[in-house]
Order: C-alpha cells, then structure tokens, then sequence
C-alpha cells in the first residue's frame, strides 16, 4: 500500500481500518506497533490532501475537429 | 314501378355519394375543436395514433399522425380528458367518418404541467428516482464540473460560495445554452463531456425562471443522461420551490446553485474539523496518560525492585496497549459523531463563521500534523528543538520509540504473542525478538525465574 497514492477518502477508510484493528483484542504489539505509524501516516496524507492545489478555474470546449480542450477562466465574484 | 320512380331523382353511385359527403363534411368541420375522453387508445408501431374521443352518449374516432403526435410533450392515454383540433374526414372504402387530430391539449392543467406529471410518474415505475441507485457525492472532490451558462449570475454565485469555503478548489465549466426547449440536448451533451474530460462531481445549474423556461430540466431526454452518468451529480435549478425531473433523477437536489456549491463544500470542511478533533483527541489522551504515568513512575522509582530495565519495559508495554485503545476509542468515537452531525450540518452554516473556524482549524491542523509528522518520521535532534513538552510526551509513548531505546520485545513463533512472563514459553520454543531494526529468531536454551539485577550492575560500575 502506497499511501501517497491513496485517494482521500481511500485514506480515510484506511484510517478507519487501522482504528479497527486497534480495537482487537488480541491485537499483537508487533502489529499494534505497525498500525499505530500507518495510521499516522494516513492521517497526515489525508490532510495534505485537503490542502493540496491552489483555485483553478477552466472552461472546457470542443474545438473544430471534435476535440475536447479547456482554457483558464476567469470568474470575477468581487462586487 | 320502383324504377319509373327512380327516373325522377337522380341515382349516385356508391363512389359519388361518398365523394359528396367527404366534400360536405370536410368543408364544414375544419379546424374544429371537440371536447371528450380518450378510449381505446391505440398507439400503431409508436407512430401513428387512433384513439376514440367520448361522452356520455356519443363517440368519434381520431387519427393523429406522427408528423402532429411527435410534437406533444404530454402523452395522451386511455381515460384522459383532452380537447383536439383537426377537420373530420370520411374513408371512403369503408365509408367510415373520422377526426383528423393536427394538436391535442389537456383539461383542466397546462400541458406542461400533466407532461411533467407523467413523466415523473413513468420514471418513477421505472425505478429512476429510488434512492438505492443514488451515488455518494464524494467527501473531497478533487475537480468539479458544472454545467450552466459561462457568462451567468449562476456560475458567479457558484464560484463565490465556493471561494467563501475554500482556498482551494478545481472547477471545470461547460458552458451550455441553459434556458429555451433546445437545451435539453446541450445539457446532455455538457454531461457527456464533463464525464471524458474526467471530473468527480458534476453540477447542473440555472437560475430561476417559469415551468417554459426551466422545461430542458423536465426533458426525459435529460432525465436518461443523467440516470445513465456513471458520475456522481447534484441538479440545482431555479429557486427553492422549483422541483424539475433532473431533481428526482440526480445524486442530489440542491435547492439552489448556491447550495449545489455548498453541498460540494461542506463536506470538505467537515473533513478538516473531524480529523482536528481526531488529532486533539489523541494529543489530548497522550498528555494526561502521560501526566499520570509520570507519577506512577515516581512512586515506582523509589522501590528498589522495581528500578529494573525488565519491569519498566513491562509496564512500557502495557501503557502501549492502553494507548492504542485509548487512541481507537477516541477516533471511532468522532467518527460516530461525524455520521450525526451529517445530517445537522446544513443549518449550522454560516459562511462567515465558518470561514473564520475553517481558517484558525486549518492553522491548528497544520501545527499539530508538523509535531506529528516531525515526531514520528524526522530525525531526533531536528525535533527536541522545535517540540514542546507534550511532544517528548508523544515520543515516549510511540511504542516504536520503546525500541528506538534499546528495548526488545518477544514473541511467541508460533502464537505471535508478546511474551511477558516466563510462563508464556518454555525451553526449546522458538521466539522472535523485535529490535528497533529488526528482528531476531531464538531458541529458549533455559527459564530462570529470578531476574538479573541489570540496574544495580550497571550503577556499581
């Protein structure tokens, strides 16, 4: 599992499993010890995912030969 | 006798009578109106219409062809009271009368409205509007694509509300002709592209506006497209009141464009402050378990018997095990509350509010994720510099740090079970002992209950 490549809410329900396990019982030190930093890892991936990329604005046509192309554009919300 | 009669008054063929009556009667009833209800409704090959219209004492036939039927929006079925207009015809190999239907209107509502009625009705049967069958609206769309007029009040309001709740987002824009009958087919077409451009949420969207102009979002054109999108997608159109068949068949209905973006939004921030809590939870269990563990330890330190590595690694490792559970306790227990306040969460937004939370929230997370992230991935000497107390705190209880200092662990080979007192092996057992690089596989050569006074030796020396 490469978790920088989990999707945010793959990461979530990551987390989510690692917080089961380490609800079990009979949960082995080795394997607590594993899913304590997995699940810390998952924790702050999710958060840099949530903070990740800046505002983009685009707006996707069709040019002539059919093809589908997008160009910044620009929303003016001031006023 | 009969055929001297006959000489006086002229004698028709069958074809010339015919002729007559067809002229008279097409003459004199064109561009009629009648009024009746609809039986024995035949609908030949989805072309061509046949139909009686009835009251209590009479009945006519009707014929609507396609080139007239195509262009109802409503559809005309058994028991239904219309008015038609058209002129009567006579078919003259069976000497038969009938109507000729060039429109056929409701009584009683507007054709609009019994279209959208029927509409709603069929796709209902047909499973369209069941909630089983609607997609989640994903918690962090990465790109959103919207659907509605480029240059509109719509797309600004969409963009503020988001830009209101986030620094960062990624909004694709399709234009489309919003408004008119002959933008069903540009909506659907908006559709189709977002959905190969690669977007994660689409939202349709257009202002207010009359049942006519809002009537592309009542196509059943739209509604299949929509059904059929393999993309999540939330249907905002009109005002508050306004309820389209694109409502009924999207993910989601947003009251409002402004909505549509808060619903894309919301879900994000929520995200922000449940894993904040998550973390100050966990911080929180950690400092206080700490703090207690401390005085234990004091207390502890003061018996001679107890000042050995053994027994402390003991203790670390129970303390290890409450924590876990301390931790899991903590997040699944935010996140049975998360589930809750899902659905509380639209009245308690006020943009303003919000955005100041969101802000401090974010400031907080970011801190908290560095100490974290510092604490458990970075090196040792980078992190006593820039950690607080409740850091060190942290450090000590990562049951990775337990073997950072030097301690071992030892598991049974064949149970996986740390082994925490000499009853839990025997000689000739195998184990595995957990290092902080790695691990080791060993035999019991011998069991000796008394423990090696390691502390004191190494004092003495």
């Amino acid at each position: 599992m490469k978790i920088d490549e989990l999707s945010f809410e793959e990461a979530l329900s990551k987390l989510e499993e690692v917080v089961k396990d380490l609800e079990k019982e009979d949960i082995s030190l080795e394997d607590s010890m594993t899913r304590f930093e997995t699940g810390i890892k998952l924790s702050s991936h999710a958060l840099r995912k949530l903070n990740e990329a800046e505002e983009k604005i685009e707006e996707l046509t069709r040019s002539e030969d059919g093809k589908l192309v997008s160009k910044e554009l620009e929303v003016n919300t001031d006023s | 006798m009969n055929s001297e009669n006959t000489t006086n008054s002229k004698i028709y063929t069958v074809s010339e009578l015919s002729y007559r009556i067809k002229n008279n009667l097409e003459n004199s009833f064109s561009g009629i109106w009648i009024e009746g209800e609809v039986s024995n409704f035949y609908f030949h090959n989805k072309k061509h219409m046949y139909f009686d219209l009835k009251d209590e004492n009479s009945k006519i036939k009707i014929v609507m062809f396609y080139q007239n039927n195509h262009k109802l929006i409503f559809d005309i079925e058994e028991g239904l009271h219309i008015i038609v207009n058209g002129y009567i015809s006579v078919y003259e190999k069976r000497g038969e009368y009938q109507l000729i239907a060039s429109d056929a209107r409701p009584v009683g509502k507007g054709s609009l409205i019994l279209a959208f009625e029927q509409l709603k009705e069929k796709l209902l049967k047909k499973g369209y509007f069941d909630e089983e069958i609607k997609k989640r609206i994903p918690l962090l769309p990465q790109k959103i694509g919207v659907a509605t007029a480029r240059g509109g009040a719509v797309l600004k309001d969409i963009v503020s509300v988001l830009r209101s709740r986030s620094d960062n987002f990624h909004l694709v824009v399709r234009d489309v002709n919003v408004g008119g009958t002959t933008s069903a087919g540009d909506i659907c077409e908006a559709i189709e592209d977002l959905c190969e451009y690669g977007v994660d949420t689409i939202i349709i969207a257009r202002g207010g506006g009359s049942l006519e102009d809002l009537w592309a979002f009542n196509s059943e054109e739209l509604a299949l497209k929509i059904h059929d999108c393999p993309i999540p997608l939330i249907s905002a159109v009109g005002h508050q009141t306004d309820y389209t068949i694109s409502d009924f068949v999207a993910d989601l209905r947003a009251a409002t464009p402004s909505v549509a973006a808060e619903n894309v939004m919301l879900d994000k921030k929520k995200m922000v402050l449940d894993l904040k809590k998550i973390r100050s939870g966990i911080e929180e269990r950690i400092s206080s378990r700490n703090r207690s563990r401390k005085d234990q330890l004091g207390f502890l330190i003061d018996r001679k018997y107890f000042r050995k590595p053994l027994t402390l690694l003991n203790k670390a490792y129970q303390d290890t095990g409450e924590l876990s559970r301390d931790i899991a306790g903590s997040i699944s227990s935010v996140a049975k509350g998360k589930r809750l306040r899902y659905k509380h969460q639209a009245s308690r937004l006020e943009p303003e509010k919000i955005r100041g939370r969101i802000k401090s929230h974010k400031l907080l997370l970011r801190n908290t994720g560095m100490r974290w992230s510092n604490s458990f991935l970075k090196h040792k000497d980078n992190r006593k510099n820039k950690l607080g107390s409740s850091l060190i705190n942290l450090e000590k209880s990562n049951p990775v740090a337990i073997l950072k200092r030097g301690f071992s662990v030892a598991f049974d080979e064949n149970t996986d079970r740390a082994i925490k007192s000499i009853r839990d092996t025997g000689i000739g057992k195998i184990i595995r002992l957990l290092l902080k690089d790695g691990t080791l596989k060993a035999k019991v050569m011998e069991v000796d209950n008394k423990i090696p006074e390691i502390g004191n030796k190494s004092e003495n020396r």
